[in-house]
């Protein structure tokens, strides 16, 4: 199985491959619950819309986004949402408005947990960090600029 | 060959901090190999489930912007001897999973 997706994954010839290949980058197996629809988007605005079905938020003093100013190494930036002070959180995206697909995660909440996530994410250069909650059927979000010293995407 | 994770969790005041670190390479797809002019092959984890004594608590989606070596920290309500476990799949299909008992 393993050996199945790893030759498909490197196949870059071939009728089939191209139409794989028009989807640019997305991976060749994608999980029927993974929302490739969004997490593909190139602008977060089409991310939001993705996810969410809008996108557009409202600025809320309530959620608390953790990120550094600076950022010396672009690949480990720890970001952290407390959206705690918020009542029914649904849901916490975490995006980078300028990396090829700003979306970087999603995280949906059952009523046992509480609405915070911790994380450490990658960013190719200077950006804002936008953290975006769903709770009910408000959406709010809270911004912050971090500056990247080193960028994250490598190569 | 399962996904390394480890996972730890203090309850407090009626919530517990559950963090965990998996290993994974945590590979984009759009990262460039010099030498070929190609991508690297994509290789991320893109669904992770935080369940409390079997139920659902957290789900959560990624992509390959996630750092390596992924880092991740939760709230959950949940009492001293509660279980929690987390499971999780990448793009290829690869699967990992813990299990925690709190204290």
């Amino acid at each position: 199985m393993k050996r199945r997706s790893f030759l498909k994954g490197t196949l870059a010839t071939g009728a089939t491959a191209v139409a794989v290949n028009a989807g640019l980058l997305t991976p060749s197996t994608v999980l029927a619950d993974w929302n490739s629809a969004a997490f593909t988007s190139k602008t977060t605005d089409e991310a939001l819309s993705g996810i969410f079905g809008s996108s557009t938020a409202t600025d809320s003093a309530d959620i608390k986004l953790k990120a550094p100013a600076i950022a010396e190494n672009g690949a480990v930036t720890p970001i952290a949402v407390d959206a705690t002070a918020i009542d029914g959180v649904e849901s916490i995206a975490i995006l980078a408005s300028k990396n090829p697909m700003p979306l970087v995660c999603e995280y949906t909440f059952a009523p046992a947990a509480l609405g915070f996530v911790s994380t450490r994410i990658k960013m190719g250069q200077t950006m804002n960090v936008l953290a975006v909650v769903k709770a009910g059927d408000k959406l709010l979000k809270a911004e912050q600029e971090v500056k990247v010293t080193i960028g994250g995407c490598g190569g | 060959m399962s996904i390394k994770i480890r996972m730890r969790g203090k309850v407090k005041a009626g919530v517990a901090e559950v963090k965990a670190l998996i290993k994974h390479p945590m590979e984009s797809g759009i990262r460039m190999d010099k030498k070929t002019g190609k991508p690297y092959p994509a290789k991320f984890i893109e669904t992770v489930e935080i369940a409390i004594n079997g139920e659902k608590a957290v789900d959560a989606q990624w992509s390959g912007a996630v750092s390596a070596n992924p880092y991740v920290a939760v709230k959950i309500k949940a009492e001293s001897g509660d279980k929690i476990s987390i499971s999780l799949v990448d793009n290829t299909g690869a699967k990992g999973s813990a299990e925690l008992k709190l204290k």
